[in-house]
């Protein structure tokens, strides 16, 4: 028993310093994502989420998104139940994720005017991983850069089933925005 | 040695991963509070409430009929020419305090009610705890049959524990201790209090689907009547959740359902019905 959580420590310190070890990585755990995914006319399905974390290698333009797909809130409680239970599956895919690289990302020449990049990596949604190349606009920000832009996705790209009673009520394609402003 | 070999692994490993040491960096940071959550899909088990609460301001119009008895046959068209009623809503006054009201067919009944949770299921609690108080009123007694009358004869209590766990996304279950108080009751042949001691579970056989069965044990209930058993069918259609009832307890108020079964499944003896929920 004491051996283990000697062993857990260890890893834990070995984490610390390596993720923390060097000065090249930008951090947030607060950045936001919304997604947009209504129909004219019917009810509101939209969600936001304020906890986003994601992380920045400055030096070689890496960079990793993680959401909690739980800490989604919408206006109704009974939509964020089903949205966790019925599509998302949250118990069973807790999290979606983004990882990939900002090609040709010099930070030391980032403006306050938002410059735009490719980003290219992988997106998992619902234990789904789907390759994608996003278009980022970066901007100077105090401390650090600032990351924003978005994207559509396709449920059924990522096994998510919408039954056909609700199918005209749930866009085909899911607008997602998402703002990060990452510090040292 | 060894108790660094673990540790040392891993530092190859994230040296080795540069994209995925960010993404693992990030896992370590975020910190999950993991409540269980839809554990049952209703307000409502069969008949017996489940640990499901309306989130705040939420509103649900509740309508449920129980039908007559089955065994009838044709000549009540199974029960359908016989129906009881329930009218009611449900209002969610903070994410742990519900309110409801409710008016019965049977026995012309008003049913208040009020739901609290006290604990919920997480990663260090293995239980949802919710109370039910209900106090129903009779209003189908007269002062021409019952000459002494007051209104607390009218009256009737019931207490009730509702423990629920969820054990995986398809399976949960639920206890339910109650007591009931009756105010007026024939001492010759009832109690004025019973307790009885019931449980139940659903499993998911679609994302949408749930089959549902609850059963309760009451201990001072008189022997004509029975111990409600009942099994049900829970359909959900986003806004509305609609459930399928078969059960040998007609009524659908709480002292009603756990005191009053009549119906007798072994003699083709029970009764259909549905409570249909709709959500604004």
């Amino acid at each position: 028993m004491k051996k283990s959580f000697i062993n857990l420590f260890a890893v834990l310190l070995i984490i610390t310093v390596t993720t923390n070890g060097s000065a090249q990585k930008l951090i947030t755990k607060t950045g936001n994502i919304k997604f947009q995914a209504s129909m004219p006319t019917y009810e509101d399905v939209s969600a936001e989420n304020k906890s986003v974390s994601a992380i920045l290698e400055q030096s070689t333009g890496d960079f990793a998104a993680l959401v909690l797909i739980k800490g989604f809130r919408f206006k109704t409680a009974l939509m964020e139940e089903h949205f966790n239970e019925n599509y998302m599956e949250s118990e069973k895919f807790s999290k979606a994720t983004l990882k990939g690289k900002i090609s040709d990302l010099d930070v030391s020449k980032i403006t306050n005017t938002s410059k735009n990049f490719t980003l290219k990596g992988d997106l998992t949604i619902h234990g789904k991983t789907k390759p994608v190349t996003l278009l980022v606009k970066v901007s100077k920000a105090a401390n650090g850069v600032n990351i924003n832009g978005s994207f559509e996705v396709k449920p059924e790209d990522f096994d998510i089933e919408i039954p056909n009673l609700v199918r005209k009520k749930i866009a085909d394609k899911v607008k997602i925005e998402y703002n990060f402003s990452l510090i040292k | 040695m060894k108790k660094f070999l673990v540790p040392i692994c891993l530092f190859l490993a994230t040296i080795a991963y540069s994209q995925d040491d960010l993404l693992n960096s990030l896992d370590s940071t975020q910190v999950e509070q993991n409540y269980s959550t839809a554990t049952f899909k209703a307000l409502q088990l069969v008949t017996l409430q489940t640990t499901k609460m309306p989130a705040k301001k939420e509103f649900y119009f509740v309508v449920s009929h129980r039908f007559g008895t089955v065994k009838d046959g044709f000549d009540s068209f199974f029960g359908l020419d016989n129906a009881t009623t329930k009218l009611g809503g449900i209002y969610g006054v903070t994410d742990w305090l519900s309110v409801s009201l409710s008016r019965h067919t049977l026995n012309k009944m008003y049913e208040t009610g009020v739901k609290y949770r006290m604990t919920r299921q997480d990663d260090h609690f293995p239980v949802d705890i919710v109370g039910h108080t209900v106090a129903d009123i009779n209003t189908f007694l007269e002062k021409e049959q019952y000459p002494g009358l007051e209104f607390k004869h009218r009256m009737t209590y019931v207490q009730q524990l509702l423990i629920s766990r969820k054990f995986s996304d398809k399976l949960s279950f639920e206890l339910v201790p109650s007591f009931v108080h009756r105010n007026l009751y024939n001492p010759d042949l009832e109690n004025d209090n019973q307790f009885s001691f019931g449980g139940g579970g659903r499993y998911k056989i679609t994302k949408r689907l749930s089959l549902n069965l609850e059963y309760v044990h009451n201990f001072d209930k008189p022997d004509f009547y029975k111990n409600p058993l009942s099994v049900g069918l829970d359909v959900e259609t986003g806004g509305h959740v609609f459930q399928l009832i078969f059960t040998n307890s007609q009524s659908m108020s709480e002292s009603g359902y756990l005191t009053n079964a009549s119906g007798d499944w072994g003699k083709g003896d029970f009764f259909f019905g549905f409570n249909l929920y709709r959500v604004f």
